[in-house]
């Protein structure tokens, strides 16, 4: 049964982080592998804010957002004026460098060993001690997550993204500010990631910088394609199959010494798979086409 | 001691050259970035370790091999996944995912194959580094930095004087233009491929033989060449050598002041600097938006 | 003179040394439908592409009811006033009919994130009066049929009328039409020009680009000839056709 609950956290964590990133990658276009950099980022925040603050649970979910925020607006400006694959590579690049700076500001960060004993989770005087409170907690943060997205999606903010993610051009023609839209979405979905991070730094009250790494970002980028990149159920079925299948496989008898290794063989596996035969992934209405705004 | 720290950085840059114009050239001619190259450069470390440590081959042979089989691993990948899925209309944000699903694939079929611990391979006799003007250089070191420059001159001739070079060349300027003039596009990637992957083994073979491997050797690598290739100008041979020497010796002077562990993002702020002002590179052609 | 609704003045524009538009200068006059006709890389669509944002000049400027937009953004020239169409037809594809139409009007409360999340009901609002407005264009224009469809499915000649639609959902004051007819059935041209030719009436001007010399000849007020950049003549459509530059022009 703990087990259970333990999956089911692991799935709305990863509803959260590919929900986020679908609203970037997904209905706006921009593929992005820096998305475990504002999970990351938020995890620090919290962590550091309850270790050295003993801050409320809420005022350090606050933080983790803004400063995620900010962190994803700094993201997005390059993809302003930067092409669609070289800007892959920006995020890359950021990625790459929030790690590093996890990794080696050891002063502040704790470095590569990480920040233990970050205490339960506080809320309204209530401590949150058992898995079972955790996955309430994170699911109704899951179930807000997702409204947010549809909110913004079925809004006319969002049939602008999806303008913006066919053709830029037109879509400045018709008055749109294309950055500010640009901008806003890494904002969004930056402080949504941060959002997830800060629940998993309460659920596993202890944080290192491996979690956080590029191939975390090309894991959740995986899910929001496999899913459905641009469909709104998509990051739900992405992270139900991906978190679950490796587990599947661990029943079936599989040693778990070589789990970790089989359970990226299956995500880069799926992810060539649906790339030869369905790039939109099992529910999406995007795959990645060409843009009009090319030369 | 500032005389060090130069030599080494010329020995990373002639490294990330290598792996660079590997990448450059699959970049120009098939139209997208094959993340996958990066673990190439793995394969001919691990085939020339398999080769050389597990099946008891001299390294005069196992290099080689390795050479052959990373090149014919790369013309694999064209042809059963690439290939295939540029035909059916994948664009390069499509193969540049599918490519990032290869690596992951591969990096991971070999951390089972082998392990994850560090592996070494070497030439067999303890190595005295020698002497060069009061740095020390170790031989390999110095047949890095040798092939490197001779492999760059020989594809910077290969695509300005044959007619497969050529070929490619027109290929990258003008796809549309060049299929209409009789170039066969599928051909020119695959042998792009084939050429790129070799390269690519071989720095992986050398860089084994310098430091030592590990399956995650060529993440880094392929980081590397990347950005030697964006501030070089993926359209010329002697931009990505200058951006792979920029790199090389701004990681090791710069790691001198602030630490090695800055290393990676010195190349990728360098990277910034460069997308931010000058985006085609030292001398290549524009990536920015396209107007109307 | 009267005043003048937009004011180009001497615009240069060199690509890598082709100049694609050398000192050019015309005006635009409130109601009026202005023709551009010439040659094939005259600078016509540079002309567009400079008088609505999307290039700057390197000489010269635009004026919009005395407003200089030379240096202006593109999405910020139709927030003043200006729409236009593509040569090349842009629309989005993987949306439906009347979702590029909602697109293109202006002062969406939607489009902003806090009316999003704390002023639901006037979006809300907006939003159902746009759609009806835009339902009335598309009936008035019979794609109403069409309206829930995704755009890719229209045929050219409705992709056509849709890009024209969707300026006019914009309700800007000018419509730069980037050849509105060409290659099109002759009942669509019938009426798409007949549209063109209402749109004086609505207190709006347009300055049309187009090859199909008998619908110049039809709509517009005036007409300008240009070749490699330059104005080569101006006037009514039968002074500019029976000009001897122009004929020369052509038969080279």
């Amino acid at each position: 049964m703990e087990y259970l609950i333990h999956i089911l956290i692991l799935i709305c964590l990863y509803t959260i982080l590919s929900a986020s990133l679908n609203l970037i990658a997904g209905y706006t276009g921009l593929l992005s592998i820096a998305h475990a950099a504002f999970y990351g980022v938020g995890a620090y925040v919290a962590a550091l804010m309850a270790l050295h603050l003993q801050s409320s649970f809420l005022l350090n979910i606050i933080c983790a957002i803004v400063l995620s925020g900010l962190l994803g607006a700094l993201v997005g400006i390059p993809s302003l004026r930067i092409r669609d694959d070289y800007f892959v590579i920006v995020t890359f690049a950021f990625q790459v460098i929030t790690f590093s700076i996890l990794n080696n500001w050891v002063s502040f960060t704790g470095g590569p060993m990480g920040l233990p004993g970050i205490p339960q989770p506080e809320l309204f005087g209530l401590k949150i001690s058992s898995h079972l409170g955790f996955l309430a907690l994170i699911g109704f943060f899951c179930v807000v997550t997702l409204l947010i997205t549809r909110q913004i999606v079925l809004s006319p903010f969002g049939r602008v993204l999806k303008a913006i993610r066919e053709d830029e051009v037109f879509t400045q023609a018709a008055g749109k500010n294309v950055a500010t839209f640009k901008v806003l979405v890494f904002v969004i979905g930056a402080g949504m990631a941060s959002l997830a991070g800060v629940m998993y730094a309460y659920y596993i009250s202890f944080i290192d910088p491996t979690s956080f790494t590029v191939m975390e970002s090309i894991f959740i980028i995986s899910i929001v394609i496999i899913g459905g990149a641009g469909s709104f159920w998509g990051p739900v079925v992405g992270a139900i199959v991906l978190v679950l299948l490796p587990e599947l496989l661990r029943f079936v008898g599989m040693p778990s010494s070589i789990a970790a290794n089989i359970r990226q063989i299956l995500y880069g596996g799926l992810l060539v798979a649906f790339m030869m035969w369905r790039p939109r992934g099992f529910l999406g209405e995007y795959a990645f086409q060409n843009k009009e705004a090319r030369e | 001691m500032l005389w060090q720290l130069i030599i080494n950085g010329i020995i990373a840059g002639a490294g990330y050259a290598l792996v660079g114009i590997g990448f450059a050239l699959i970049y120009n001619v098939g139209r997208f970035f094959h993340f996958a190259h990066g673990i190439l450069f793995t394969v001919g470390a691990y085939t020339a370790f398999l080769c050389n440590q597990l099946l008891g081959l001299p390294l005069f042979l196992s290099v080689p091999v390795a050479i052959a089989v990373t090149a014919a691993s790369g013309c694999l990948l064209n042809l059963v996944i690439l290939g295939p899925i540029t035909r059916r209309g994948g664009s390069p944000l499509v193969l540049l995912l599918a490519s990032l699903g290869l690596y992951i694939v591969i990096q991971n079929v070999i951390s089972l194959c082998f392990g994850d611990d560090i592996k070494t391979l070497s030439l067999g006799t303890i190595e005295k580094g020698l002497d060069f003007f009061g740095a020390r250089v170790t031989p390999v070191q110095i047949s890095i930095v040798i092939s490197s420059a001779m492999l760059l001159i020989a594809v910077a001739l290969f695509l300005r004087t044959t007619g497969l070079g050529k070929a490619m060349r027109a290929v990258s300027s003008n796809a549309a233009l060049a299929e209409v003039c009789g170039i066969s596009s599928r051909r020119l990637v695959l042998y792009a491929f084939g050429i790129g992957s070799a390269l690519a083994g071989i720095a992986g073979v050398l860089a084994a033989l310098d430091v030592n491997m590990t399956p995650t050797m060529g993440l880094n690598a392929l980081m590397m060449g990347i950005v030697a290739v964006i501030i070089g100008g993926s359209q010329s041979v002697s931009g990505i050598a200058l951006g792979a020497l920029l790199i090389g010796l701004a990681q090791h002077v710069g790691a001198w002041k602030i630490g090695t562990q800055w290393q990676d993002s010195i190349a990728f702020i360098i990277l910034f600097i460069f997308l931010l002002l000058r985006p085609e590179g030292f001398l290549g052609k524009k990536i920015r938006k396209a107007a109307v | 003179m009267s005043h003048r609704v937009l004011e180009v003045k001497r615009l240069g524009k060199n690509f890598d040394g082709i100049k694609a538009l050398a000192d050019f200068s015309c005006s635009l006059q409130p109601e009026e439908i202005l023709g551009l006709i010439g040659p094939n890389g005259a600078g016509k669509t540079t002309l567009f592409n400079v008088a609505s944002g999307f290039i700057a000049p390197d000489t010269g400027k635009i004026l919009f009811n005395n407003n200089d937009i030379t240096s202006a953004p593109p999405h910020r020239i139709t927030r003043l006033g200006i729409s236009r169409t593509f040569q090349n037809l842009r629309f989005i594809r993987q949306i439906s009919v009347l979702d590029n139409v909602l697109l293109s009007f202006q002062d969406q409360p939607g489009e902003k994130l806090r009316n999003v999340f704390f002023n639901w009901p006037q979006c809300r609002e907006q939003e159902n009066s746009n759609r009806k407005e835009a339902m009335t264009l598309l009936e008035e224009t019979g794609l109403s049929h069409k309206a829930g469809d995704p755009a890719e499915g229209l045929s050219y000649g409705q992709q056509k009328l849709l890009s024209l639609v969707c300026c006019l959902a914009t309700r800007s004051e000018v419509l730069l039409l980037d050849e509105p007819v060409a290659g099109i059935a002759p009942e669509r041209i019938d009426q798409i020009l007949r549209i063109i030719r209402s749109l004086p009436e609505q207190g709006k001007s347009v300055i049309l680009i187009e090859h199909n010399l008998d619908a110049v000849m039809q709509v517009c007020d005036r007409v300008i000839f240009m070749d490699a950049g330059r104005k080569v003549s101006e006037g009514t459509p039968e002074e500019v056709r029976n000009d001897p530059r122009v004929i020369e022009a052509y038969i080279d």
